[in-house]
């Protein structure tokens, strides 16, 4: 899509504090960019304003009955599915006759009045601080993806969104607008990429005072690289993939690929501890963070220097990391880069059960071989992949095919309702893919599992990034569905994965879900002490009348069984607002009252009362 | 039957009540009724369609053992012993290998089968029907499926062991593995038939040998977690030879649901069996120990002697399958799993609010069991005649036993009255099964009949008098727990000297004597209110006892009721009273402290005064010769106080503490009429009880 928007490096015109002689830098004029940023001020031109992702990229039902993808993004687009309507009837009953269209568009009657405080206005326009009022601006940063929001987005109004949204042009503009909220008594909400799935972005309803929407999207400037320490320094707007395209250029990557990096931005990933997909190489967030510029209504927390690792009493880094939006605004970010891989691959692994997929990542983990990704699906997540199969499937060989000649051959004794298949990435030199290769798949073997080709695995991670796509498809038919994570130690996984879906069946089953639910898990990163487990649940919701509701009571029955297991409150989606009422229970009194102190000091006023964390009673 | 011409419709062609076939009964079916009228050859070849728990891995039962040995549980215990013990790894190891191979099943279907084609023609003989809620066994029969399922039936014989496999078999499901005591194991051949039909075997203490308890516990919870069987347990632990519910324990339920607070499991489903016995096979057996004379060591060749039995008529057997409970439902809200987050779960631990909880649970599954329990027209019977030792015309019994029933259906019992029947038929029909206790004289005088026992001559005569007695109580008291509680009220209010009794004082007394009788009486812990509250309602409402303005009108209150109730319950007061008196006496006065004793010689001690007050014609109450009631009594004491125990030598002793003593002594005196003994001196070396003053 983006292959027309150059990227420039711009310089901020202040002076940079830069370190050391041997400082190599990719320097670019300090002119400003000509050229709109990959996300416009007006996000609702490129974006959904009441689903995922782009607008020309949508799950449609043609008239004879047939899904495919619309728009060009995608390997999928524009392919049939030829496989996917059965799948939803079988497995979730959807019926493609009943269908629930969402509303028309919200429009300004539908929105509460702004509460507008005039001076702070007029303090933003005189620094020449870009800002809109426009109601369908304020809305679109009036929430995330959680299924509530999006439900109602499709179907209700909204209580409170921001009342102003302003767009900074770089970190002393930044500055400027907290310096003016601490005086005004504003309250802002910092927004990146929107794609949070805790409720982060949402207004408290009963908030007074004027809430201003902080849209980092214009600082998506990339102010220098630095090749010989392996560093990037960037402003928190940059999002996923332009950061991952402009490095690619200079041969480089971050390596950091969260299913969201599409629209999520390297401020949202800092302040909510983001993880990716390649961890395994390229660590998650906190691995990769060198330097963070940190804008509070105390003034600016940064450290004074750029070093691989410090002993300087508690990192205040992570006092940053997955703060959420609750002590201030990442505005800059110096993060690591890597040389890009020589060579990628993906494979799959089938085994004949989960466990023994389980069983296998264990074993990879505990040898540290784990590659780029691996990622273990349950039976019922192999199978809506295997439904996501395009029916032109000339450059891929026909999974079906394929499995029935290995049950002929190998695979006799696999039962395809039970068998589990890991998908693989490889990254680094031939031989080094070549080298883990042979070393996962001989592990593999001990555990029962064969290798079942590259298109599987390719598939795999398809689905990860089509998913949220296929959720608007779902709520279109009547389905409620979400998906939910944890990080869990080894020896509780299988029990862990086990026990949840079971919950979550037996709770559909009591409170009068008519149909059966579609739940599923993957074991989706490994540690050496354990895992993290990702979540599908969705079910029809035909026949109840307050779907949302009941979804959330469900999921909440799932994330305590989650506790119980041993498992945690979140491995990278956060707390937010949704998940904040197991905040205490997981770090305790002690943990919280410390929370609380340190947003005590860093903001007394609450200007940022996004009202996620540890803010109010929990 | 032939036809009978009263047929009003053309298509009934026998409307006679008394033809409704006695296969089926209220929600019971008779499953004897089919096998009766087919082959138990093709019964017990046939295929079975059996559901299976849907996480199960199929294992053999060398497998399971196989899983246990590996086990990180197993591993660590054996580590700790080494270290402990200084012995090699080696010799523990094999030592945790022979615990399991004394412990562990072998169940097989081809053992099942066999022992299924024995049980069927023995069952058949044995019992005129057996009846089963159909309804709760496929619940049973569902649930299986989706959770692991510990079984709980109540255990007052031998039978109820071989009468849950049965069933299990008969009905498709999967046979349990059933917790069996050691006891079975000596006998030859029965020992390793129940092996192979998936008993295990599990030592009565084993204390706090750690290999022990780490491989027992593995053991069960690897079968419940992967759901290999349904696990069956008795949460009394024994055989209840009083026929009275006995206090739960809770190793056993402890080492089996912490598979769930370790969340190794979704859910575990307890199903609380209730077995009711017409009459039960070891009746005298059971007499004679409750008095103390040895029980004999279970052996096969007991056993084939029993098969002289296997001519005898024991009635009909009713078993009910209670409603499932969810541990899980059970436990929401009451205690957090995630406690368990901090260490491996190999290492065993339960929090406090876990053993509260296993404890409030074993009392409800117990409290479960008795509401579901059936009581015989002939438990109504001996209630009567326990306290109609001279005899009764059977007229006036059978108004008595009308007058019982009404009382015991509108409290909550369920009673196994033929509606079809006259109640004289009812009365003189079970009166007839109980040949061996009472009979019906020529004057229609219902009388005890004694007991002949010949190869004993060593049996003191009256302890043989006493056999019999206590055999008769022994049915009263499988109804005792229906008016447990309106008895307790009954008691305080007779024994009221005042004309009125304040709800809150009788509330009071009301806790202390549930507390005294808490292992006689099983109440749910933290219900003392509500029970209160129940019974003192159900008093009031149906058995004209009157409250005003909080106060209980003492002197119109008692009435036919209360005196009935509270008479029921006197043995069960004068015998500890007697304990109380017997401890009061060990006082010396010489050397600061009465002297220390091991529980079973003040006992048995205990016993020979309440020996000497029976022959004294003081006491008339044979039931106070009960060892168990002793024991019970010993215990609540100890609980509440009275009683201290010390270690000599590694042996326990018990002591008396007097002030506690006499005062619950006092408030005894306060709800039972006691004989006036002023002062009573007990020789205990020479093992004779000496009364001084005149009673």
């Amino acid at each position: 899509m983006a292959s027309k928007i150059q990227h420039c490096i711009a310089c901020t015109t202040k002076n940079k504090s830069v370190a050391g002689d041997s400082v190599n830098f990719h320097s670019c004029s300090a002119q400003k960019i000509n050229e709109a940023p990959t996300i416009p001020k007006r996000r609702q031109e490129l974006l959904k304003w009441n689903g995922w992702g782009y607008k020309d990229s949508k799950f449609t039902v043609s008239k004879d009955s047939q899904i495919e993808l619309s728009g060009e993004r995608y390997r999928l687009s524009g392919k049939k599915l030829p496989h996917l309507k059965d799948w939803i009837s079988a497995v979730i009953g959807v019926n493609l006759d009943y269908r629930a269209p969402a509303q028309g568009e919200i429009t300004a009657a539908d929105i509460p009045i702004p509460i507008k405080h005039e001076e702070f206005i007029d303090d933003v326009k005189r620094a020449g601080i870009s800002f809109s009022d426009d109601c369908q601006d304020r809305l679109f940063r009036a929430h995330g993806h959680t299924l509530h929001e999006i439900f109602r987005l499709r179907e209700g109004t909204f209580e409170r969104i921001p009342d102003l949204v302003v767009w900074p042009d770089n970190h002393n503009e930044v500055v400027n607008v907290v310096e003016l909220a601490c005086k005004y008594n504003v309250v802002i909400i910092p927004f990146g990429g929107g794609t949070t799935v805790s409720g982060a972005l949402e207004c408290p309803p009963l908030e007074q005072r004027m809430i201003v929407s902080l849209d980092t999207s214009q600082m998506n400037k990339i102010l220098w690289v630095d090749e010989k320490n392996l560093t990037v320094h960037a402003e928190c707007g940059i999002i996923g993939q332009d950061l991952e395209r402009f490095l690619a250029e200079k041969g480089y990557c971050t390596g950091h690929e969260p299913d969201s990096m599409e629209f999520s931005s390297l401020g949202g990933w800092v302040a909510t501890r983001a993880s990716g997909m390649k961890k395994n190489i390229y660590g998650n967030i906190e691995d990769m963070i060198v330097h963070i510029k940190f804008v509070t209504p105390r003034g600016v927390m940064e450290k004074n220097c750029q070093v691989p690792r410090i002993s300087a009493g508690p990192d205040i880094h992570h006092f940053i990391l997955g703060s959420e939006g609750t002590l201030g605004i990442v505005t800059e970010v110096t993060i690591k880069i890597r040389p890009l891989p020589q060579c990628k691959k993906y494979g799959s692994i089938v085994f004949p059960e989960f466990q023994n997929g389980v069983g296998c990542l264990r074993e990879i983990a505990k040898q540290r071989c784990a590659p780029a990704s691996i990622r273990l699906m349950d039976n019922e997540q192999f199978q809506f992949g295997h439904a996501l199969k395009p029916e032109d499937s000339s450059i891929l060989s026909s999974f079906l095919d394929g499995l029935k000649k290995f049950y002929i051959t190998k695979l006799k004794g696999f039962d395809p309702q039970k068998l589990s298949v890991a998908t693989l990435l490889f990254e680094g030199t031939k031989e080094e893919v070549a080298a883990q290769e042979k070393r996962v798949y001989e592990i593999a073997a001990n555990f029962g599992g064969l290798p079942a080709g590259a298109d599987n695995g390719e598939r795999g991670y398809m689905l990860t990034f089509s998913i949220a796509y296929i959720r608007d498809l779902a709520l279109e038919y009547y389905v409620v569905a979400e998906s939910f994570e944890t990080s869990v130690p080894w020896d509780r996984c299988l029990d862990l994965c086990q026990n949840v879906k079971e919950r979550l069946h037996r709770e559909c089953k009591d409170r009068g879900v008519q149909f059966p639910p579609y739940v599923t898990c993957r074991v989706t990163q490994t540690y050496d002490a354990g895992a993290c487990v990702y979540f599908y649940f969705g079910f029809n919701y035909r026949g109840i009348s307050n779907p949302v509701h009941l979804y959330e009571t469900i999921e909440g029955c799932a994330r305590d069984e989650v506790l119980a297991n041993g498992g945690s409150i979140s491995h990278h989606h956060g707390v937010g607002k949704v998940r904040k009422r197991w905040l205490k229970k997981t770090v305790g009194d002690v943990g919280l009252g410390a929370m609380k102190a340190l947003k005590a000091y860093i903001d007394p006023q609450n200007i940022f009362g996004n009202d996620n964390l540890m803010i109010g009673n929990l | 039957m032939e036809d009978h011409e009263q047929s009003r419709n053309a298509w009934i062609t026998k409307d006679d009540p008394k033809l409704v076939s006695g296969k089926h009964k209220d929600m019971f079916d008779d499953i004897l009724d089919d096998r009766r009228h087919s082959s138990d050859f093709r019964w017990f070849t046939r295929s079975r369609d059996v559901p299976n728990f849907k996480l199960n891995k199929p294992r053999s039962p060398d497998e399971i053992k196989e899983h246990v040995m590996n086990s990180d549980r197993v591993k660590y215990a054996i580590e700790q012993v080494c270290k402990e013990s200084n012995l090699p790894l080696s010799e523990v190891t094999i030592q945790a290998k022979s615990i399991l191979d004394e412990m562990a099943h072998n169940l097989r279907l081809g053992a099942v089968r066999s022992f299924a084609y024995f049980l069927i023609k023995a069952m058949k003989k044995l019992f005129k029907r057996i009846y089963v809620n159909d309804e709760g066994v496929q619940k049973v029969r569902e649930i299986i499926k989706d959770y692991p399922v510990l079984v709980m039936p109540t255990h007052r014989s031998y039978l109820d062991f071989l009468l849950v496999s049965f069933i299990f078999y008969n009905y498709d499901l999967p046979l349990p593995a059933i917790a069996a005591a050691m006891d079975f194991m000596g006998m030859k051949f029965f020992g390793w038939l129940l092996r192979n039909c998936g008993a295990f075997y599990i030592r009565r203490s084993f204390g706090d040998d750690q290999l022990y308890w780490a491989v027992f516990t593995e053991y069960v919870q690897t079968q419940i977690a992967n759901g290999d069987n349904p696990v069956s347990f008795y949460v009394e632990g024994t055989r209840s030879r009083t026929q009275k519910s006995y206090a739960p324990r809770l190793g056993m339920l402890q080492a089996s649901l912490e598979t769930y607070f370790k969340s190794h499991t979704p859910d575990i489903m307890i199903i609380p069996i209730s077995i009711s016995y017409d009459r039960v096979l070891e009746e005298s057996l059971y007499a004679y120990e409750l008095l103390g004379v040895p029980k004999p060591k279970e052996s096969t060749s007991g056993l084939l002697k029993a098969r002289s039995i296997l001519q005898e008529d024991f009635g009909c057997v009713h078993m009910f399958f209670g409603d499932p409970i969810s541990i899980r439902q059970y436990s929401d809200g009451k205690v957090d799993r995630s406690s368990h987050n901090l260490a491996p779960r190999y290492i065993a631990s339960l929090s406090q609010e876990e053993q509260e909880l296993i404890r409030s649970l074993s009392h409800h599954i117990i409290l479960k069991h008795q509401k579901n329990m059936v009581i015989s027209p002939w438990s109504l019977i001996a209630s009567i005649l326990v306290q109609c030792k001279e005899g009764i015309t059977i007229s006036q019994l059978i108004k008595e036993v009308e007058w019982l029933k009404r009382q015991a259906s509108s409290i909550g019992g369920y009673i196994d009255w033929p509606g079809n029947e006259t109640a004289e038929a009812v009365t003189r029909h079970s009166i007839a099964l109980h040949s061996n206790i009472v009979r019906v004289s020529e004057e229609d005088i219902v009388e005890l009949l004694h007991i002949p026992r010949v190869s004993t001559n060593k049996t003191d005569p009256l302890f043989q008098t006493a056999a019999q007695h206590i055999m008769l109580s022994l049915y009263r008291n499988q109804l005792m727990h229906i008016f447990a509680r309106v008895a307790i009220i009954s008691s305080i209010l007779n024994g009221c000297r005042e004309s009125t009794l304040s709800i809150d004082d009788l509330y009071t007394s009301y806790t202390f004597l549930e507390t005294l009788l808490n292992r006689d009486f099983i109440f749910q812990p933290g219900h003392s209110k509500i029970d209160f509250e129940q019974a003192l309602l159900t008093l009031t409402h149906s058995c004209g006892v009157i409250v005003e303005n909080k106060q209980v009108l003492v002197e119109k209150s008692v009435n036919k009721h209360t005196t009935y109730f509270s008479q029921m319950f006197e043995p069960f007061l004068i015998g500890y009273w007697i304990l109380c008196r017997y401890l009061l006496s060990m006082d010396p006065n010489v050397h600061g402290k009465p002297l220390s004793k091991p529980p079973k010689s003040i006992i048995k001690d205990a016993q020979s005064l309440s020996a000497r007050l029976i022959t004294e014609g003081v006491i008339r109450h044979y039931e106070v010769l009960s060892l168990d009631m002793m024991n019970n009594a010993l215990n609540s004491f100890y609980f509440m106080g009275a009683v201290r125990k010390e270690k000599r030598d590694g042996i326990t002793y018990m002591y008396p503490s007097m002030t506690p003593l006499s005062q619950i002594t006092q408030q005894l005196v306060k709800c039972v009429d006691v004989p006036p003994l002023p002062s009573v001196s007990i020789n205990v070396d020479a093992k004779t009880v000496t009364v001084n003053a005149k009673l």
